[in-house]
């Protein structure tokens, strides 16, 4: 596997959308190529980063009255 | 709502409180299925109109009209796929309504968003390559924010919401090969920014050390 086809497979390996034949080529190339292997670590550190830091915010309660009752009508 | 004031007339056989067991029954499914769902359309919503009224606004019409069309929701599939899919949809046809530019970023939205939220920047000494853990919320928001909507749409999806690549797909009415190179583009643009913000605070980005 090439570079290129690597870094095709890269968001998927970092998503676990990867099939089993693709992991194999794809981590066979890592082992042998610095510079994706470093485009791999970043790319898990900037999924995980997102996933930490981006803050979720709670529907506030006027919301959830209103959808509660759309769906509990007329009781 | 109103109770009818009770009358002698005894041609009303469908009084509001009787619903048909149809109906119970799509609501108890409606609730265990959709509504559950409200708080991660809340926060979508946020993100993508970047206003508490158009968020609301859209959560509402979205679970409304999703409401109406349950019957066509695919038993086992996503429910939660399915609503955002409703979500974007609506977003799309309202700003266009609205010839309003969606994508848009009001930086001071954001700092309001974030205001009340206790945010200590880490101690450097802890883990220095380890550069990313001293970004602040905020930061990691106006990044994510300063990316292309194409780009900050598929890494919304993928990170925060934990939806498969098909099921992105599906809703970003894309091919699967596109999701995959929006992510791997969209994080590489992602980190540039990152790297630009711990750089700004004197945190060392470079690999070599």
């Amino acid at each position: 596997m090439n570079c290129k086809t690597a870094r095709v497979l890269m968001s998927a390996a970092v998503d676990g959308e990867i099939s089993f034949k693709e992991e194999k080529g794809f981590l066979s190339h890592l082992s042998e190529c610095k510079g994706c292997c470093e485009e791999f670590d970043d790319a898990k550190k900037t999924k995980m980063i997102i996933k930490e830091r981006i803050l979720q915010f709670k529907a506030p309660q006027a919301l959830i009255d209103s959808i509660m009752q759309l769906t509990n009508c007329n009781t | 709502m109103d109770k009818p004031a009770p009358t002698h007339q005894n041609k009303t056989p469908t009084k509001p409180e009787a619903l048909s067991r149809e109906e119970r029954k799509k609501q108890l499914e409606f609730q265990n299925e959709a509504v559950v769902h409200l708080h991660s359309l809340y926060n979508y919503a946020l993100h993508i109109t970047m206003n508490p009224d158009d968020a609301e606004d859209l959560v509402q019409e979205t679970y409304l009209k999703a409401y109406r069309f349950f019957n066509s929701f695919e038993r086992g599939t996503n429910c939660k796929a399915w609503l955002f899919k409703i979500l974007k949809n609506n977003y799309i046809n309202r700003f266009r309504k609205n010839s309003k530019e969606p994508g848009k970023v009001d930086y001071d939205l954001i700092k309001d968003f974030y205001h009340s939220i206790k945010d200590t920047r880490r101690d450097s000494s802890e883990a220095d390559t380890d550069y990313f853990h001293s970004l602040l919320h905020e930061e990691v928001y106006q990044a994510l924010h300063s990316l292309p909507e194409e780009f900050r749409e598929v890494i919304q999806l993928c990170d925060i919401e934990g939806f498969t690549y098909e099921e992105i797909a599906n809703m970003v009415d894309s091919p699967i090969g596109t999701v995959r190179s929006r992510l791997y583009r969209g994080r590489k643009l992602l980190r540039v920014q990152l790297e630009e913000y711990a750089r700004k605070y004197g945190f060392n980005t470079s690999k070599d050390q």
